[in-house]
């Protein structure tokens, strides 16, 4: 043994370790150059992508990769749903024809209604219906115990999950109008 | 073209105004098949859109009736929900390439998903590769309460709404049946120890007016006395000897309430405690009979909260508040009643500050309780912390981290101090004030009364005796707000109990239930699809029939389904369409008890009880001879390292005793199974985390384990699969390959492939090994 380090655990753990599943033979993440990239509609409306001298995607899935902490940056292509092109960190730098295709293609994958503002939030029997107005148009949804339903990402952010499995994003609570700020503020 | 029947159960409802102008087009849409509403537009914002389905093609339309989409039907090669981030996307494969169709909030997931599946069973069974047409099978997700139609989380839930607060109390109040003997002299305690307590702060008057200023008054005026109990006391001579009777009255009368208070106290005890026990009972009873799908959706954490805080909670405020709530009510009353009779014009005055109390008093208990609350969850956040970097102790000091954990634990110990200090502060600031406004009432009828004394209206014993009642009748007052929201507190613990009392029960034994004592072991799926969100399909069309006594491996790799299709066997769950037979009886009409009595399970991580190692081992069957255990734990390979424990036997496992490892653990589980003696057994990764010595030991018992028993294995190690019959290939929730390991290797299919890749990854090894050495 080259390591006398390593403990009677250490060669253990080797004994039993799982084969690794099969990888392409490259481990370093490829970043895309933006200026070498063109997204663009195909007839049936799906978002293509051409890297210049090298190929054409139909299909592209386009994925963030911290979609609450930085949703701006960080974009993960991919030719299916499994198989990553690579990832483009700041998709600002794409021409704005390819620009406008990328933000309409996460648009389309990351719902999640940002709430500006809370009209009302009523209780009746333990249901909470909460009328408020997102970036998607108003709407009304009912939640069910808050407690549960009410995620808190510190300091002051907060996701609500209604009755039907959708969700909600209030980015930070304490930056909303004081009406809506009082109608969430009674039920934290 | 060949198409299922036009289906009848449908999903949404063209409105009639959108249906004409879709007639009306240039090309009209017409012979729809079904629609479908979707709550989001193309562009992304909220808004009408449909889907539509006629003889000959997909149509997606505006709320308007503006057409988006036309796709001939025969030009789709495929279709399915895709889910996204918090919401769904239709796609279709067609000729021209792939579309994306409509978009839906996960509100309609379930409808969408259903279209997808039905559609796609469609073009399947148009391209023959599907020998039955589709069955419209739509079940909503959505569960609404049958009565006033509101919205359920789940098929289990009571509605809310129908099940009224005051239906709480009395259904909390029908646990008090069996002792109502009991209860009937409880609540007469409390009204005698009521009314008894209004006496003493009587007394005042008595002892200034007829006996203390009897001297005094006899020189002036004679005022009449104003009270016959005053004018018994004043007849008695000497005055010392009327002192000493009024003040061993009075005596007798704190003794009498006394011992009123110890008797009501205990029978308080006495009965809340029962009724806790037996709702508690009740609702663990119940919870045993729940369909697994009801702690799916539940964390564990709230299922345990269900049977202790809740309960707890109820029977805190059954013990207490509720008797204190009794007995302030009749004060109130009571005291109000005196007050009013002893003066009506002071009584008035009096009312004055009660609207600052009440309402001051709740906008501070409100106050401070959403700060203690507040206060409370930082707390709980900073044994957050310290749960996580002492759990996690080894990762901490291996990675050298440990500055960084003092650092996360400072930070959340500095805001837990300034969130408590906080909530101290409002209450030391506004708590004096608010005593403060209670005095004043006192102050109002020290002055008020005074100036009636000093009139001679009012005797000067009768403003003592005002302002001892005053006192008493403005204590529950202070306590109106933070009892109301005990109250309801407590309110909202019951109905989360009875929440669980009222939830349907994993079978209802209807009369239609087939008692199967000895089943044989035939298994059979037809054509079976399952969910644990039924949109989300985890298995589709399934296809397998075992015989009695058959060894199926299951293989695949992970995440597609093979523990979902064990978890079917045992009836955790029911298939969404298709059958799951059992000796050729659908696995729903089956009695689930004699289902499971032949039954057995090992996994992984078996799971032992806190016991002895002998009570594990007989744990399906209590009542098993020592004979048997040796016998299980013999053919399990455990008797040997059993004989070792110096407690033998009788060696403690469980959470007391986890220093078994987990060979020895997968070994007494085997032994359970074994003298369980089940028909059909499951061995979910029996053997997958134990060395090489043990595992050849744990594949022993397993081999004497299998003899003349449906068995169903998965396994990762492919190896311990040899002696499978059958191999059952499962890819994306499809079976896709089926047969003896010689013949999937001569298919070179995914088997082939799965087992080359575990050589090579076998051969790796043992070539890192031979470096080693």
């Amino acid at each position: 043994m080259e390591n006398e380090n390593i403990g009677e655990q250490d060669t253990s753990t080797i004994d039993t370790t799982k084969p690794e599943p099969s990888e392409p033979d490259d481990f370093t993440p490829r970043y895309l150059d933006p200026t070498q990239l063109t997204f663009t509609r195909s007839e049936v409306g799906t978002a293509r992508l051409e890297i210049r001298d090298e190929v054409c995607h139909l299909r592209v899935v386009v994925r963030q990769l911290m979609p609450l902490s930085n949703p701006a940056e960080y974009i993960s292509i991919a030719a299916d749903e499994d198989t990553e092109v690579g990832i483009l960190v700041n998709p600002s730098e794409l021409a704005s024809e390819s620009l406008k295709i990328v933000q309409e293609e996460l648009d389309k994958r990351y719902f999640t209604p940002t709430i500006q503002k809370i009209y009302r939030v009523k209780e009746h029997f333990g249901i909470h219906e909460w009328e408020v107005e997102t970036e998607r148009g108003r709407v009304t949804f009912s939640v069910r115990g808050l407690n549960q339903n009410i995620k808190q990402v510190p300091p002051a952010r907060l996701f609500v999950t209604d009755v039907r499995g959708n969700r909600y994003d209030i980015p930070d609570y304490r930056k909303l109008d004081a009406q809506s700020y009082q109608q969430i503020q009674r039920h934290l | 073209m060949a198409t299922a029947e036009t289906p009848t159960g449908t999903l949404d409802t063209l409105p009639d105004s959108l249906e004409e102008t879709l007639q009306n087009l240039k090309t009209p849409i017409e012979h729809i098949r079904f629609a479908v509403q979707s709550d989001i537009s193309s562009s992304g914002s909220y808004g009408e859109e449909w889907f539509i389905l006629t003889e000959a093609a997909i149509f997606t339309v505006t709320g308007e009736g503006e057409v988006l989409h036309y796709i001939p039907y025969e030009s789709v090669l495929g279709i399915r929900a895709e889910v996204v981030v918090d919401a769904g996307l239709l796609v279709l494969e067609t000729e021209e390439g792939t579309v994306d169709l409509i978009r839906y909030s996960n509100g309609c997931a379930a409808k969408f998903g259903f279209v997808a599946r039905f559609i796609g069973d469609e073009i399947e069974f148009r391209k023959g590769k599907r020998d039955e047409t589709p069955i419209w099978d739509y079940k909503s997700e959505d569960h609404s309460c049958k009565s006033c139609g509101l919205l359920l989380p789940d098929e289990f839930s009571p509605c809310p709404a129908c099940t009224k607060k005051h239906k709480v109390m009395l259904r909390i109040l029908s646990y008090i049946k069996p002792y109502r003997g009991r209860a009937i002299l409880f609540t007469l305690f409390i009204i005698a120890g009521t009314l008894i307590s209004l006496v003493p702060p009587y007394f005042p008057r008595i002892l200034i007016d007829d006996i203390l200023r009897l001297n005094e008054l006899a020189n002036a005026a004679p005022e009449a006395s104003e009270t016959q109990l005053g004018a018994l006391f004043r007849g008695i001579q000497p005055v010392a000897i009327a002192l000493s009777v009024a003040v061993g009255t009075l005596l007798s009368i704190q003794l009498i309430q006394t011992i009123f208070l110890v008797f009501q106290g205990r029978l308080a005890a006495w009965l809340t405690f029962r009724i806790a026990a037996n709702i508690r009972s009740h609702v663990y009873k119940h919870l045993h009979n729940l369909s697994i799908r009801f702690f799916d959706k539940r964390t564990t954490g709230t299922v345990i909260s269900h049977i202790t805080e809740d309960s707890e909670r109820l029977q805190d405020f059954m013990l207490e508040g509720l008797t204190f709530l009794a007995v302030q009510v009749f004060l109130f009353f009571g005291i109000g009643g005196m007050l009013f009779w002893m003066n009506w014009k002071l009584a008035c005055l009096i009312l004055i500050p009660i609207p600052i109390l009440v309402f001051g008093a709740g906008w501070f208990w409100k106050k401070v309780r959403s700060l203690w609350h507040r206060a409370w969850r930082r707390r709980s956040k900073l044994f957050d912390v310290v749960n996580d970097s002492v759990s996690g102790i080894r990762v901490v000091r291996a990675f050298g981290q440990q500055r960084g954990e003092v650092n996360r634990f400072g930070a959340a110990n500095i805001d837990a101090r300034d969130y408590e200090t906080h909530a101290e502060l409002i209450w030391a600031t506004y708590y004096p004030p608010l005593m403060f406004a209670i005095q004043l009432g006192t102050l109002i009828i020290w002055y008020a009364g005074g100036l009636d004394v000093l009139a001679g209206s009012m005797s000067l014993g009768t403003l003592i005796s005002f302002n001892s009642y005053l006192t008493m009748f403005y204590q529950p007052l202070r306590y109106v707000s933070p009892l109301i929201n005990w109250a309801s507190r407590s309110m909202t613990a019951a109905e989360r109990l009875f929440e669980v009392i009222d939830s349907q029960p994993e079978q209802l034994d209807d009369g239609s239930l087939k008692a199967m004592p000895n089943i044989s072991g035939e298994v059979k799926f037809h054509n079976m699809t399952f969910g644990y969100d039924s949109h989300k399909p985890v298995l589709r069309d399934i296809n397998l029939h075992v015989q009695p006594g058959e060894m199926i491996g299951l293989v695949g790799h992970s995440g597609a389904g093979k523990s979902t299709l064990i978890n079917l066997i045992c009836r955790f769950y029911t298939p969404d369409s298709g059958q799951l037979e059992i000796d050729g009886e659908d696995i729903k009409q089956i009695d689930l008890n004699d289902l499971r009595q032949q039954i057995g399970v090992v996994l992984q991580d078996p799971y032992l009880f806190s016991g002895t190692i002998a009570e594990n081992i007989a744990y399906a069957h209590p009542d098993a001879s020592m004979e048997d255990v040796i016998a299980a734990a013999k053919a399990a390979n455990a008797h040997e390292f059993i004989v070792k424990f110096p407690d033998g036997y009788d060696t403690e496992v469980g959470e007391r005793g986890g220093s078994l490892s987990g060979g020895e653990r997968q070994r007494i589980s085997i032994a359970r199974a074994i003298l369980h003696n089940p028909r059909i057994l499951i061995l979910d990764e029996a053997t997958s985390s134990v060395d090489v010595e043990t595992e050849k030991k744990i594949q022993q018992a397993i081999d004497r384990l299998v003899q003349n028993r449906t068995t169903f294995a998965i396994a990762h190690r492919l190896s311990t699969l040899r002696n499978a019959d059958r191999l059952f290939v499962i890819e994306k929730g499809k079976g896709v390959e089926c047969g003896s390991h010689e013949e999937l290797m001569a298919q070179q299919g995914i088997y082939y492939k799965l087992v080359e890749t575990q050589r090579e990854a076998a051969n790796v090894r043992a070539a890192a090994q031979a470096v080693e050495r």
